[in-house]
């Protein structure tokens, strides 16, 4: 047998076996076997082995030279299913590494504790961001923690450390890009309807208030009055705009948001929903007449215009129109539902909010601006003050939890919508911020054990995050690499933002301007700005949009959907939005809880 | 100019500042504005305008378009825009005072802060009638105003540069309250939208045209062309 040699004693770990002891005999050759370890990721085995030689010491040397081999034979190790501490030691000892674990450590209790259950959750709040895509919950989380002087990309939003999440389908019956009447219905009543509908299934025509008769939905909002718990909506929009709207009213067009702007026709048949609102109580109960049913605890927003006459000696301290009300019916739905609840408070700035009693008030009515409330960075500018949303949120909550029955609240943070419309980022991203403030307050003042929290946005953006900035780029700056100092420059020579709007107006500057809507002076910008000299990260300034539109519109993609308390486990993978009341009435038993009252 | 002399005629020409001021506050004046080309006094642009205003609201209405400021108790300025022909109006949100913001922009036209840069030329008349000449020239244009200083309405503006000559001229003026509250008050029952709300309302056919064709970008002052573009020169901010 012809062996090709190597060097035997290539491995320090060589044994040398003799098979045949010493011989007296000097003729007998004797036989040896060499073992040679071999090591992980050696050319033979992977993950280590052995090799073994055989061959006969022919020159007596007591060796087993090269040209003494007869036979070679390899024995390699299974793949390993372990390393040891050594090995491990660069990820263990990496900082990625260890916060992962600790995060994996918090998700394994996190799933061992979630309450199962159904029917556990006491209170229900869901939380919803107009227009907050998932791209605005990044730009939003980096810009906080740029805020708070960190780099911002590992910062976390309140909501995001939430210990479920998912992804919601936005879609309309109708609409492959939906609207905020159709998303807040599938989410308040758990059935998707079509765009600008709110509270009536697919079945109605939209504007035709008759053909909804008879297609009317409940509400959870709804279920949990029938049901005996508190009920409040929040929002920064008008209260009787589409978002928090669904959870109260039945309109088969989501703007008859006073009886102004409706048709006479339909006017003859339908109840504006300005007027849906402040009738809340008597409707319910019309439909439900063996229940006591004691009306909405909380309503705040914006809006107040829909419920005042249009006439004005009916007007605010901080009105911004001559007459700032609209109703053409005469009536004063403000002075309704104080006659309704004459212990019930009725407030319209900061002042009147701030000494609002939590401990003895039953209901609370608090319309703080004409139209919507101010942006949050604008809020400043408000004539008469008024709270923002986390403000809003505590006030509610030191409310509603006097029921020992438990409550159901809806907080929206409507204009982060309105500020991507007009294609501003700073006041979106500020107004995501202060939504994750509200919901910061609402973990603080609730249990995990009997509070289900729900975080969501009823429909996305066209809002991107692009480029390749390096790490801790000012989110709302203009793109510079990794390793750079100076804007990256595109194929025409100019800098560009990170953030940026697929359409909508364009380029603005105006500066330190902290309203939104400052921009309508201006048609759509076509084609590229120079922003040499711009300071992107102002207030006014308004991002370049590829396709030029007066109004940037919403994007069709999933949004996110974050999740705590009972109940919250059910909140994963990617869903209809209608699940989300699903979640919710699974959680709290609002269906047979108002099942039991009606029955009783 | 005999017109406007007319006009003025339903004010005292003896009133005093104050009292003159006082009884300018409600206003109808209907301005002409021209463009020529200076250098072969072809008659490039002309077009009429109405400026009305009460104490806290001011309108410049065109042919299609009405641009209202409405002044806030916190010196804001509120902004509507009503579309004539559709009977529709978009409104916005109060803007900071700030810039072109100045109020007295939108009251008089020329503000306040860019009359005191200008070299008082002459000056003629007493009471509602004293009328004030300015003239300030930069580079290449020569801008002179005829300012009625008591009633706080321009009364003419001449913007001269090499290759144009704008002018604007008040044709006519009425200080009738109750025509002017009316006038408002018409415009106040056109149905209205907030201009934050245009981008849900796609199935708006009127609001739908407003997204996809843009808004008519107005112009400073009423200096704008049939296509809403802004004539340019006209007051300074």
């Amino acid at each position: 047998m012809v062996i090709t040699m190597k060097k035997l004693n290539l491995i320090s770990l060589a044994v040398v076996v003799a098979l045949a002891g010493c011989s007296d005999d000097d003729d007998k050759i004797d036989s040896l076997t060499v073992e040679n370890t071999l090591a992980v990721g050696s050319e033979q085995c992977i993950n280590g082995g052995i090799e073994t030689l055989t061959g006969e010491d022919t020159n007596k040397n007591g060796e087993l030279d090269d040209d003494e081999v007869t036979a070679t034979s390899v024995a390699c190790n299974d793949p390993a299913t372990s390393l040891n501490a050594q090995q491990l030691a660069p990820l263990t000892t990496n900082t990625w590494f260890k916060e992962a674990q600790t995060k994996l450590a918090t998700s394994e209790d996190n799933i061992a504790n979630i309450v199962k259950e159904s029917g556990k959750a006491k209170n229900v709040i869901l939380f919803v961001g107009d227009g907050m895509g998932i791209s605005t919950v990044t730009a939003a989380r980096i810009l906080a923690g740029q805020l708070e002087g960190k780099l911002g990309e590992e910062h976390q939003l309140s909501f995001e450390t939430l210990p479920f999440s998912g992804f919601a389908k936005t879609y309309n019956v109708d609409a492959q890009t939906p609207d905020s009447a159709g998303t807040m219905t599938a989410m308040a009543s758990g059935v998707k309807t079509d765009v600008g509908v709110i509270g009536i299934d697919e079945a109605v025509v939209n504007g035709n208030c008759l053909s909804g008769k008879g297609h009317e939905l409940i509400t959870s909002l709804e279920l949990a009055e029938i049901a005996g718990k508190s009920t409040g909506i929040i929002s920064t929009a008008r209260i009787t705009h589409a978002t928090p709207a669904a959870t109260y009213a039945k309109a088969a067009n989501r703007n008859w948001e006073d009886i102004s702007d409706m048709p006479e026709s339909e006017a003859a048949n339908c109840e504006d929903i300005a007027s849906q609102l402040v009738n809340f109580e008597e409707n319910l109960t019309a439909r439900f007449p063996s229940v006591d049913i004691d009306g909405i605890e909380v309503v705040m927003g914006g809006g107040r215009r829909h419920f005042l006459p249009k006439d004005a000696a009916f007007n605010s301290a901080d009105a911004v129109s001559s007459v700032e009300g609209d109703r053409t019916d005469g009536r004063d739905l403000t002075a309704e539902w104080q006659a309704k609840y004459p212990n019930g408070q009725y407030v319209m700035d900061q002042a009147s909010f701030d000494a609002i009693d939590v401990v003895n008030t039953k209901q609370v009515f608090g319309l703080f601006n004409e139209s919507h409330m101010q942006y949050e960075a604008d809020r400043s500018n408000d004539i008469a003050g008024e709270p923002s949303l986390s403000q809003m949120t505590a006030t509610a909550l030191d409310i509603l939890d006097n029921n020992d029955k438990g409550f159901f609240l809806t907080v929206e943070a409507g204009r982060i919508d309105h500020a991507h419309h007009a294609g501003n980022a700073y006041n979106a991203l500020n107004d995501t911020i202060e939504l994750s403030k509200a919901v910061q307050v609402a973990l603080d003042k609730t249990s995990i054990e009997d509070t289900l929290i729900i975080v969501t946005a009823d429909h996305s953006h066209v809002f991107t995050i692009a480029g390749y900035p390096k790490r801790g780029n000012p989110i709302l700056g203009k793109v510079v690499a990794v390793g750079e100092t100076e804007p990256s420059l595109a194929a025409d020579n100019m800098p560009y933002t990170t953030v940026g709007y697929t359409n909508g107006g364009g380029f603005r500057d105006l500066g330190e301007e902290t309203d939104a809507e400052a921009g309508y002076n201006f048609a759509p910008v076509t084609g590229r700005v120079d922003l040499t000299d711009v300071d992107t990260q102002s207030p006014g300034f308004h991002q370049e949009a590829l396709v030029p539109l007066s109004s940037e519109t919403h994007a069709g993609e999933d949004v996110g959907v974050y999740a705590r308390g009972p109940g919250a486990h059910l909140v994963t993978g990617t869903n209809e939005q209608s699940f989300i009341f699903h979640v919710m009435d699974y959680a709290a038993d609002l269906v047979k809880q108002a099942d039991e009252k009606v029955a009783n | 100019m005999k017109k406007l002399i007319a006009s003025l005629l339903l004010i005292s020409p003896l009133a005093s500042a104050s009292q003159c001021a006082l009884e300018s506050q409600y206003v109808q004046a209907n301005y002409q504005v021209n463009s020529e080309q200076t250098t072969n006094n072809t008659l490039a642009q002309a077009q009429q305008f109405t400026l009305w205003r009460t104490p806290h609201q001011v309108a410049e209405q065109g042919s299609e378009l009405v641009e209202v400021w409405q002044q806030l108790s916190n010196q804001q300025i509120r902004p509507i825009r009503y579309f004539q022909a559709h009977q529709r109006g978009i409104e916005y949100q109060p803007s900071e005072v700030q810039g072109e913001q100045d109020w007295s922009t939108k009251y008089q036209l020329v503000s306040d802060d860019f009359i005191a840069k200008m070299t008082l030329k002459s000056e003629q008349g007493e009471g509602c009638e004293q009328l004030q000449n300015y003239q300030l020239v930069q580079g290449d244009t020569k801008i002179e105003l005829a300012w009625l200083v008591n009633k706080k309405l321009l009364s003419s503006m001449r913007i001269s540069k090499p290759q144009l000559t704008q002018t604007l001229t008040l044709d006519k003026v009425k200080f009738d309250k109750a025509a002017v509250m009316q006038q408002f008050a018409n415009w106040d029952s056109f149905q209205t939208t907030d201009y934050a709300d245009i981008g849900d309302n796609e199935g708006d056919p009127f609001l739908a045209k407003m997204i996809n064709l843009g808004f008519i970008e107005h112009g400073a002052s009423g200096f704008y062309d049939a296509g809403g573009k802004a004539l340019g020169g006209g007051h300074s901010h």
